[in-house]
């Protein structure tokens, strides 16, 4: 006796032809992913350096391969305004389609995108899917991550490629292309930079009687110090214009204050040794400085615990505090968001151009030393190409150099001058070649982008109208051309993976010297303590210097 | 002769064995120990296999096969005996799971019997409510307590005491109280969600007892709080044992709000990080993710967790509570 009825004949029959029906479509999609050409697979085509020759040989080439559509996905993350770090690369595979399309090659790139707000979130899953194949085959992050992205062999050496292309490297500033190198080859194409400007309000200085003509000058040639600017924010404490002198970013590894280091002459890395280096006796005189200020009530203990929509940014855009240190991008970020309270209204609003204009002189980073020249410290962003870069893509196993040259000039293609100039002018960040950087210079340029009237592909168009209508005006197009000049200043953090660590260890130590916790000298052996506690950060680090025993500040 | 004894000790076992595939008992089990196996026990190998080899950044085509011995274990100990901030992280990882989980059983059993003696609407509302911790999203959760007990004026609890001029100043709670400010925070903010966890388990249990049993006693004029410690109490025994062992060992792992209250610079570093956040910072700080180093922390992580069960199990007599019955009942 059994309780299950047999399938009745019928039924046998449709679910037999439904699994050869699937069997087929499937057989077929697999066969039409294939190249139907029976002639010799083209894997590779010399590049020239002529960025139309090459890409037209390199999509007659996967035309003749039988690849009618190329798969590629590029990731990125930041803040909203700087969505161009993957619609660079949606632009630049539409012109490269046109190209295509003007001289008959049948072939098309598609572009899939991912960005997110926390850059580093994108690095994690990077090489969390690398190993799985589903890493993007572009990726716009950090120039830190060169390190250990390339010693892990997940990002392809552009050097061989770049060799072909001397005068497409030649655009950018040589800075940058020195922090896209990791063991002397280059792994990056920079993509942004930004500086970080010392900001200082305009009315609260006014206020305290304080003369800001020539002041930028003054700092660039290293006559106003960080003892001149102490002065200063006790003269506008004493005076009641303002109830702090100096804000800060807070929490851990951020960039900004190892401006510090390098002002009172230290350094980060040492370039022979490819070691890091913790410079006691300029990490001890950071210490001082900031402490002096919080002990004066010019800063707040607190400092590193700051909320910044609540506390950091309404502080600043109020005008509670004479100095701020921050960043290009920050000058946009007043534009879009509601940090400011409106004296007539009681409301929070974004400032208006005019009102950042206003309100903020800007100028380089003090030295601590007189004589030394103010400084600015950038982390230039870069496209990084995937080492398995098309993966995704029929024949990868042939194919692979083709469909590798083709993302390295798609990379090219996202760095034509108007994709990098829009990227800075509605994002903050600086131009990273010159030729980009003359473009924001051209009126009649911004004024087409600013109407609209520019020729983008209409995705990557749809996406930022809306951000170029809020952020592109003339009083923003002139603060990127003045602060341009800051890329001649800048310093880099080291691109060395143990580097996350060491700057987490500055924020800490710093933390208890602000609250109190700690005396300067005390902070610099608490470092040196879990230095030396950790053997990969031991292996790492280079401890120089003493703690300067006569020393005092201002 | 001892190869006789052995052959039979063997035996035994393989007889054992095939008694237990054949039994009843098997089946009911077999889904939980493929779980147990899947989840469990093949990770833990593999942990225990990671831990020996110099894995970092997911590569595991690279270093899958290279061998390191000990190094990673030798790393994790020295590092511990030469952190300076090992001691303060210590302390409050002992502080946190002995409070943390009194606040989860008791308020769990607590919160139990105070809904097993309300009307349904409103023991389902006390529960919903208690339940909200658990089902909001850990960053929400956080969110929502960092604000709370943010030191300056725009923390609610400073702001409250202010306008009721408790206080005339901001306190920064998680920062200048120390060791009790952070440890109250992380203590409050993880005690909160804890606790619906008890509760569910409790209040299951509680809705298994025979109705009869509280009727009677009822009956007789009993108090609740004498239904309570006669008749509920005794017979939640095995629920209170397992409650306690489960929330011990999750306690002992758990990072994930710390985490952020510690990132966010809400609590003090060393008085609001736990062991489980130690080792996280330890192997995830870098740009390299040591992955070797974590696989060596988390092992020893299991054999500590394993020890505290069992003597947590053998505490809370464990033994005598899975004794065959006497007979006499």
């Amino acid at each position: 006796m059994t309780y299950y009825r047999a399938l009745s004949k019928t039924a046998g029959i449709v679910i037999a032809i439904i699994i050869i029906i699937g069997i087929a479509a499937g057989a077929y999609y697999y066969l039409s992913q294939k190249p139907t050409t029976t002639t010799k697979l083209i894997t590779f085509v010399p590049l020239t350096g002529d960025f139309n020759k090459d890409i037209i040989n390199v999509g007659k080439a996967l035309e003749h391969d039988g690849i009618k559509t190329v798969q590629l996905s590029v990731w990125s993350g930041g803040d909203p305004n700087s969505i161009m770090r993957i619609y660079g690369i949606v632009e630049a595979a539409y012109r490269i389609n046109n190209i295509w399309k003007q001289n008959n090659i049948n072939v098309e790139i598609k572009v899939s995108t991912r960005y997110v707000s926390n850059p580093n979130d994108v690095y994690e899953d990077y090489i969390n899917k690398w190993s799985l194949g589903q890493a993007p085959d572009i990726m716009a992050n950090g120039y830190t991550y060169i390190a250990s992205l390339a010693s892990e062999g997940y990002i392809l050496d552009l050097t061989p490629y770049l060799n072909n292309y001397t005068s497409f490297l030649n655009q950018f500033y040589p800075t940058l292309i020195n922090a896209m190198k990791w063991n002397g080859k280059i792994y990056g194409i920079p993509q942004d930079t930004e500086a970080r400007p010392l900001y200082i309000r305009k009315d609260v200085a006014a206020c305290a009687g304080l003369n800001l003509a020539g002041l930028a000058d003054k700092i660039k040639n290293g006559q106003f110090t960080w003892s001149d600017l102490y002065k200063w924010a006790l003269k506008v404490k004493e005076s009641g214009c303002a109830p702090w002198g100096l804000i800060h970013r807070k929490g851990s590894a951020h960039p900004d204050l190892i401006q510090f280091i390098y002002a009172f002459g230290g350094k980060l890395y040492d370039e022979k040794t490819g070691k890091l280096v913790f410079d006691k006796a300029a990490v001890y005189k950071w210490f001082v400085v900031e402490k002096t200020f919080a002990d004066h009530g010019l800063l707040p203990h607190d400092m590193m615990s700051w909320d910044w929509a609540k506390q950091i940014h309404p502080t600043v855009v109020d005008g509670k505090t004479l100095a701020f240190i921050g960043g290009t991008w920050h000058w946009f970020e007043w534009q879009t968001k509601a940090y400011y309270t409106d004296p007539k209204t009681g409301q929070q609003r974004p400032l208006t151009a005019e009102e950042v204009h206003k309100y903020f002189y800007y100028t380089l980073f003090p030295s601590g030393i007189k004589g030394k020249p103010g400084l600015t410290l950038s982390q230039p962003f870069a496209w990084m190409i995937n080492s398995k870069a098309g993966e995704q893509n029929p024949d990868y196993d042939k194919l692979k150099d083709l469909y590798h040259e083709l993302v390295f000039l798609v990379v090219v293609k996202a760095s034509d001058p108007d994709i990098i100039a829009i990227h800075s002018l509605i994002s903050g960040h600086l131009p990273v070649t010159k030729t980009a950087a003359e473009l924001i210079k051209n009126q009649t340029w911004v004024n087409e982008l600013k109407n609209l009237k520019i020729k983008l592909a209409p995705e990557v168009l749809n996406n930022i109208k809306n951000i170029i209508e809020k952020t592109v005006n003339p009083l923003n197009v002139q603060f990127l051309a003045n602060v341009t000049y800051m890329l001649e200043y800048t310093t880099f953090t080291p691109k060395h993976p143990q580097y996350p660590k060491l700057a987490s260890l500055f924020a800490e130590a710093l933390d208890q010297v602000l609250r109190d916790k700690m005396t300067p000298a005390q902070a610099v052996n608490f470092i040196v303590e879990k230095i030396n506690a950790d053997p990969d950060l031991k292996k790492s680090v280079e401890i120089v210097g003493e703690i300067p025993q006569n020393w005092t500040f201002p | 002769m001892t190869r006789e004894v052995l052959g039979v000790a063997k035996t035994n076992l393989f007889s054992k064995i095939k008694d237990f595939i054949r039994s009843d008992a098997f089946i009911f089990l077999f889904p939980a120990i493929i779980l147990i196996i899947v989840f469990f026990f093949i990770p833990i190998v593999v942990s225990v296999y990671m831990s020996f080899t110099p894995l970092k950044n997911w590569n595991i085509a690279r270093y899958i096969h290279e061998f390191v011995g000990f190094e990673n274990y030798w790393r994790f100990f020295y590092m511990v005996t030469h952190d300076p901030t090992v001691r303060p992280i210590f302390i409050t990882t002992i502080v946190f799971i002995l409070v943390t989980l009194a606040i989860n059983v008791l308020g769990g059993l607590g919160l139990a019997i105070a809904t097993f003696f309300m009307g349904e609407r409103e023991a389902g509302s006390t529960q919903l409510l208690w339940l909200l911790p658990r089902m909001t999203p850990i960053a929400v959760y956080s969110m929502i307590w960092y604000y709370f007990f943010h030191g300056s004026a725009i923390g609610t609890l400073n702001s409250i005491l202010m306008s009721l001029g408790i206080i005339h100043k901001p306190i920064d709670w998680g920062q200048s109280i120390i060791p009790w400010g952070p440890w109250l925070i992380i203590i409050f903010v993880n005690g909160l969600v804890g606790v619906s966890y008890g509760m569910i388990v409790f209040t299951s249990a509680i809705s298994n007892i025979p109705k009869e049993l509280v009727i009677a006693a009822r009956v007789d004029g009993a108090s609740n709080w004498s239904i309570t410690k006669n008749i509920l109490i005794p017979l939640l025994k095995w629920h209170i044992v397992y409650v306690t062992t489960w929330q011990m060992l999750s306690l002992l792992t758990t990072y994930d709000h710390i985490f952020l209250l510690v990132e966010w610079g809400l609590v003090n570093r060393y008085y609001g990080t736990t062991w489980a956040l130690y080792i996280y910072n330890m192997a995830f700080t870098a740009a390299e993710k040591d992955l070797g180093l974590a696989a060596a922390a988390g092992v020893i992580l299991v054999i500590v967790g394993a020890i505290l069960g069992l003597l947590a199990l053998k505490i809370l007599g464990f033994d005598k509570m899975v004794k065959e019955p006497r007979g006499d009942i």
